[in-house]
């Protein structure tokens, strides 16, 4: 459950391999650094770790050997994670099968691959120490904050990072780019156009798709289905209390019921006597699935107007939904969308990037999508 | 049969057991029929498509009463219809069952039809032209009698009475309280008689007041399985062994030659087999090279990997403007082209005239995308080329395919199967010829799907047309004469010249491509001249799309009618209404046009009424009319539309609200198949008049798929309303002719709503926009 | 090798994970009812359901849909007697019927979501549907009467 939480195979799995075994490759601005094969293996996992080793790398960056290991590694939020869970943690990943693999290099350049620089990197950035309650909140709120600021590790994606890589504390959970992937911000500040509330976000992260919001992709899915599908009810509902709280939801949630029905009353824009060549082309391709005729949506329909990859300040979302699809695993229960990779020509996809962003949103037009959607395109060509 | 039953509770035709006693054999060919509709090569103990005396492995000579080609009645009183005409949504087969099944007197609830192969015993095989219940109607009718008759003769003798005192009902034949079900007939009599064609001819046919079958509703035989997913289509065709083909299609349609082809990439493809450049001595797929795979995934893969060089000629540099202007050329030049119509005094009613009007009308390339991409399956199997795919016109293809194949015509077979969708692509068998030379080459069953995109660029696209439109008006605004010129690329002159009429002045001319522009219209001295635009012609292959010409000419002529009323001040409908006087050679002929111009008239007049002609509608609301005779003046199906439109004068968009549409179509076979058939026409026309229209870049199709070809979905449907004229005359088309009457009339209603005049063909809003602004 | 529970029987796929769903149903499985039409999902003569929710399985690959629960027009009833399949032949829905399968499958869809569908709920959930035919009108009296029949077979329930 707890390795659930900090969904250690999400990162310690490649595609198609062992879990845990390690050997995913994570784009960072510096390069990218492939993850270790955290299976008992004693060669070329963990097996000769002992409890106290992996609790120093959890709580302090420091492997075995002594040496530095790169914040990738988010032992900046591990470092908030209980003794108790550290020990349950390890006692799980030591029974698991091992499996021996040795991880790719990395391809970090020099001199930040020299590891006595990540001594310096911590001095400036790493702040050693378990989580601290905060006495005014509840506990069901400290218990979201403990997970979320710890074991799960939300800000590694969500929080932006300075120009060496590290979180920027100050501005907690103001989104950041992740994989090519806008991994949105979790305050106020955030641009959707209802709030999150704590049913939206229990909603959300217990199944992959909320009514008023959307359904999980890109790195995000394997957050939900493989990480936090271990996790109890009572502590996913504990972070919703605490993102909830976050994002301020409380204050801003009076005029939902009329963003809702304001929103909804454009789902249906293009399926009647039409001309506009991009509204044919999202009636002919996409409103069939994601119309709603309301009073609210349904979950099984996405709601554009509401969603937010559409209210983002990039289109990297959007694009990269509409040319990779959505399996099984990614979105909500059972849903999936299909891959428009093959369909749509880049035209096609900046115009109906456009055309969503100016019929189903109130930002202003994102800019030059035809070239983000090509870039984006050559990307997942290269990766498949 | 039961008279007026709501279509609810007809009984289903394919119901089997319905008036059922007896089962036997009768429970194989119900499990084979039972899906509604039988495919020629798949059925068995019938007499056949291959020869005329048939397979009879399961049916001996006696067991069966075949007294003509066009069906059988087998011991267990099961009728079989053969159908040859092709299935693409018409219930052809449907409608054309019931001709012989009401002379026949026979049980509807025991007929079933089959849709024959190809074979020279059919004669003409070809499915277009609005043509087949009108052509089919007295043969099928006269077959019926025959069998009727010969079935009450032997019926008597079984009886003991005299034949005079016998009627034929329900499948049986009655004298007084006795009767004898044409099942123990067949059974028991000697009913060994086949008529001649001559024979048959001289038949009398029943008086419409003693049908029972025709123009009653009925459920069609092929609907139940199209809901099922039983229905069986070109793409469904399978053959042990065979492997798929995906092409490369070049760059032109007739003028591209491979240099070379580098299939390198392909071979990391799963399944790859080998590409082939295909040598075709008909001319058909010049320039094709055929990437073969064992899956269509694997040949679709394959085909976007290999790569082709090609040299092109002259069509790769010309663009939809280009066959325009150069359309415009030839008209401008008095000389070339065929008269159709050539009244002596035309130039000197023009000369004398007190006003005269002069309009051009142009109109686009309008794709086919039939939803079914084209595809064939072929192989040679015991010494004859079996080629498995939906097609219009077998009697064009097969000796375009011998040439190709470099064998007797006798020797290759058309299989038949349901159509998905013609619109008259099919009737251009084209896509047969490169699936049959590669399945020849490989020496293995070859099935070619083309994707979309392949199939969009291998269309026979309506071709763009430009049309000038001239009227000369003398004292009083009487109208003195009408010049009418039209140039079009000719799908009969590139396909099937043979075909082709000839005008006054000697020359051939594609009468496809110029029908309605020899209207009803009584106007003076009238002069229609055709014009071939050899441009388009050479470059591409222009098609026969549902209605052909009339989808230019009518747009020309209701719009420039509509034109010529305004211009005369006199309203639109009085201003047609006048001119349908069915005066001289408007009067109309037995026995296809009894009536002629007034029936027009008619139509005319019932449009108005049902649409409120004359009543004040909201601003920016206008209502437009146009009437046709449909496709031919031999055929002619009277119908008129009204479209009531808003026009948004922000931003030129249109809004039909709704469709009124008379038809007057003679005798009504299957009614509610006609009202499908009229449906769909309108709602084709209005699909053609807003949302399709493409146009040709460098040689190709503009649009291949629908992320930029749009045409008519769910969400622009006005309301349609359709009537139709109670008539026992001769039954005319119904496919075509409700097309093309509502781009004009769309048109006429853009001009009521906003007096702006739209003369181009789509319609789009951005013209319409401009057109306001122009006036303003 | 991947496994789908396709019309209520599990199938094992021989064939590439990557191949689109369609052309595995169709060639592979052998049922013949779902069609190919445009390829890029906007025809929607190729939809099936994956879960319940309708699909476009011309753009679907196999390994997208691993585990699921597919059905097609074959699976929509085991009788073919389905109450929007019912309405069809009563209206006389289908002219050529190509693209029928798939209207049909969206439709049944619609109706799960919106069992008493207003005009602009089957101007929008059937919108990508494409006729060539033009059987919009039959298209939509029928779903309005099936949905009609479904209504009240539910209240008689």
């Amino acid at each position: 459950m707890l390795s659930g939480a900090g969904y250690c195979a999400v990162c310690h799995t490649r595609a198609g391999g062992e879990p845990f075994a390690g050997g995913y490759g994570l784009a960072t601005p510096f390069g990218t650094i492939y993850s270790t094969n955290i299976t008992p293996d004693p060669a070329t996992g963990i097996g000769n770790w002992s409890e106290a080793a992996f609790a120093r790398a959890m709580h302090e960056g420091v492997a075995r050997d002594g040496s530095h290991l790169f914040p990738a590694f988010p032992y900046d939020h591990f470092t908030k994670v209980s003794d108790d869970d550290v020990k349950a943690v390890y006692a799980y990943i030591m029974t698991r099968p091992p499996v021996s693999t040795s991880p790719p290099p990395n391809t970090i350049p020099f001199p930040l691959n020299i590891r006595i620089f990540q001594e310096g990197w911590k001095l400036l950035f790493f702040r050693s120490g378990r989580y601290q309650p905060d006495t005014t909140k509840t506990a069901e709120w400290n218990r979201g904050a403990y997970l979320a600021e710890g074991l799960s590790h939300c800000g590694g994606c969500h929080t932006p990072r300075n120009t060496l890589g590290a979180e920027k504390v100050h501005d907690a959970y103001a989104g950041d780019m992740v994989d090519g992937w806008v991994a949105p911000t979790l305050t106020d500040s955030n641009p959707s156009p209802v709030p999150w509330t704590q049913g939206e976000l229990f909603s959300y992260l217990r199944s992959g798709a909320s009514p008023l919001h959307g359904v999980s992709g890109g790195p995000m899915a394997p957050v939900i289905h493989t990480g936090l599908a271990a996790v109890p009810d009572a502590d996913i509902q504990a972070q919703a209390v605490y993102f909830a709280d976050i994002d301020q939801a409380a204050v801003r949630g009076s005029a939902v019921e009329a963003v809702v029905r304001s929103r909804l009353a454009t789902s249906h824009l293009g399926s009647g006597q039409e001309y506009d060549p991009a509204a044919r082309l999202y009636a002919g391709a996409c409103i069939g699935c994601h119309y709603n005729a309301g009073p609210m949506p349904l979950t099984v329909r996405p709601e554009l107007a509401l969603n937010s990859a559409l209210t983002l300040p990039t289109p990297a979302n959007f694009i990269r939904v509409v040319l990779g699809g959505l399996s099984l695993q990614d979105g909500g229960p059972g849903l999936v969308m299909p891959a428009y990779a093959s369909a749509f020509t880049d035209a096609d996809v900046a115009r109906l990037a456009a055309y969503l962003r100016r019929t189903r949103t109130d930002r202003p037009p994102w800019a030059d999508v035809d070239k983000q959607v090509a870039a984006i395109r050559e990307q997942l060509a290269g990766s498949r | 049969m039961n008279k007026m039953l709501p279509l609810s509770e007809v009984p289903r035709s394919s119901d089997p057991g319905i008036g059922y006693t007896s089962k036997s054999r009768r429970s194989f060919l119900i499990s084979v029929v039972n899906s509604g509709i039988v495919l020629g090569f798949m059925r068995s103990g019938r007499s056949a498509p291959a020869s005329s005396t048939g397979d009879q492995a399961e049916a001996g000579p006696a067991d069966l009463f075949e007294p003509t080609i066009w069906y059988s009645i087998d011991k267990t009183g099961l009728v079989v219809v053969n159908i040859t005409r092709a299935e693409m949504g018409q219930h052809v087969g449907t409608a054309l069952a019931r001709i012989v099944a009401d002379e026949l007197e026979a049980d509807w609830a025991d007929v079933r039809i089959i849709q024959v192969d190809s074979d020279p015993k059919w004669g003409l095989m070809v499915t277009g032209g609005s043509w087949s219940v009108w052509q089919s109607f007295h043969t099928l009718s006269q077959a019926g009698a025959a069998g009727r008759i010969a079935l009450i003769e032997e019926g008597a003798k079984l009886l003991g009475v005299d034949p005079k005192a016998c009627i034929a009902r329900d499948s049986d034949v009655r004298a007084g309280h006795a009767s004898i079900a044409y099942r123990d007939i067949v059974a028991r009599g000697d009913l060994r008689r086949h008529y001649t064609p001559e024979q048959l001819a001289e038949m009398p046919i029943k008086p419409a007041t003693e049908r029972r079958l025709i123009g009653q509703q009925a459920l069609a035989i092929d609907v139940p399985p199209k809901t099922n997913g039983e229905a069986r289509y070109g793409l469904d065709a399978m053959v042990d062994g065979m492997i798929y083909g995906r092409p490369k299609i070049p760059p032109t349609r007739n003028d591209s030659s491979v240099v070379s082809v580098d299939d390198s990439m392909a071979k990391g493809v799963s399944g790859y087999v080998r590409s082939l450049v295909l040598d075709d001595p008909s001319g058909t797929a010049p320039g094709w090279v055929m990437v073969c795979a064992d899956s269509f995934v694997g040949a679709n893969r394959a085909a976007d990997l290999v790569k082709v060089e090609w040299r092109s000629g002259e069509a790769a540099t010309v663009s939809e403007q280009g066959f325009q202007d150069h359309a415009a050329r030839l008209i401008a030049n008095p000389q070339g082209g065929s008269l159709v119509v050539d009244d002596p005094g035309v130039d000197a009613a023009f000369a004398a005239a007190k006003s005269t009007l002069e309009r051009t009308y142009t109109t686009n390339s309008v794709m086919h995308f039939q939803l079914e991409p084209i595809n064939a399956l072929a192989f040679e199997k015991d010494g004859v080329f079996e080629i498995h795919t939906g097609n219009q016109w077998q009697s064009l293809i097969l000796p375009v395919l011998a040439k190709a194949l470099g064998r007797d015509q006798n020797t290759i077979v058309l299989r038949s199967y349901l159509l998905g969708g013609g619109f008259g692509r099919r009737l251009n068998g084209d896509y047969a010829v490169p699936a049959a030379l590669a399945a020849k080459v490989l020496g293995r069953p070859l099935k070619m799907v083309c994707t979309r995109p392949d199939d969009m660029r291998f269309d026979s696209p309506r071709s763009p047309s430009v049309q000038v439109v001239r009227m000369a008006f003398g004292e009083g605004g009487k109208v003195t004469a009408m010049d009418h010129h039209a140039a079009a690329g000719w799908p009969t002159a590139v396909m099937a010249p043979a075909f082709m009429s000839k005008g006054t002045n000697g020359a051939p001319y594609d009468q496809f491509a110029i029908n309605g522009a020899d209207h009803w219209y009584t106007v003076g001295a009238q002069r229609v001249r055709a014009l071939s635009n050899d441009l388009a012609n050479r470059c591409f292959r222009p098609g026969w799309l549902r209605s052909v010409g009339p989808g230019w000419t009518n747009w020309a002529v209701e719009s420039f009618m509509d034109e010529a009323a305004h211009a005369a001040a006199v309203d639109p409908v009085t201003f047609r209404m006048r001119l349908l006087d069915g005066a001289g050679r408007n009067a109309g002929s037995a026995p296809n046009a009894v009536g002629g111009a007034r029936r027009q008239a008619e139509v005319l007049r019932r449009v108005a009424v049902a649409a409120g002609w004359g009543n004040v509608l909201q601003e920016s609301t206008g209502l437009g009319i146009a009437t046709t005779f449909g496709q031919e003046r031999d055929m002619p199906t009277w119908v008129a539309c009204a479209a009531r439109v808003h026009v948004d004068r922000s931003n030129g968009a249109v809004t039909v609200q709704k469709l009124n549409l008379v038809v007057d179509a003679g005798t009504v076979v299957h009614p509610d198949g006609a009202l499908a058939q009229v449906e769909g026409a309108a709602l084709w026309g209005l699909s053609m008049a807003l949302h399709e229209g493409s146009e040709f870049v460098k040689g190709q199709p503009r649009d291949t798929n629908l992320d930029t070809y749009t045409p008519l979905r769910m969400g622009d449907v006005p309301e349609v309303e359709v009537e139709f004229v109670p008539s026992t005359e001769v039954p005319v088309g119904l496919g075509e002719p409700g097309t093309t009457v509502v781009g004009p009339a769309i048109g006429n209603a853009i001009f009521a709503a906003t007096g702006a005049r739209v003369r181009h063909l789509p319609i789009r809003p951005e013209a319409v926009f401009r057109a306001i602004n122009a006036r303003t | 090798m991947t496994t789908l529970l396709l019309n209520g029987k599990t199938v094992s796929i021989k064939g590439p994970d990557d191949s689109p769903l369609l052309w595995t149903i169709r060639d592979e499985i052998g049922l013949k009812g779902t069609k190919y039409g445009c390829g890029i999902g906007m025809c929607g003569a190729c939809t099936v359901h994956v879960n319940g929710r309708p699909a476009r399985s011309c753009i679907t690959t196999v390994r997208s849909v691993a585990g699921a629960a597919v059905t097609t027009i074959e699976g929509l009833d085991p009788a073919g007697q389905h109450s929007v399949q019912k309405a069809w032949i009563e209206l006389q829905v289908p002219q050529c019927g190509y693209c029928q399968s798939g209207q049909i499958m969206q439709a049944a869809a619609l109706l799960a979501d919106y069992p008493d569908p207003t005009d602009q709920d089957i101007n929008a959930v059937m919108a990508g549907n494409l006729c060539r035919c033009m059987a919009y009108i039959r298209i939509r009296n029928a779903i309005k009467l099936a949905a009609t029949r479904m209504r009240k077979d539910t209240s008689q329930k």
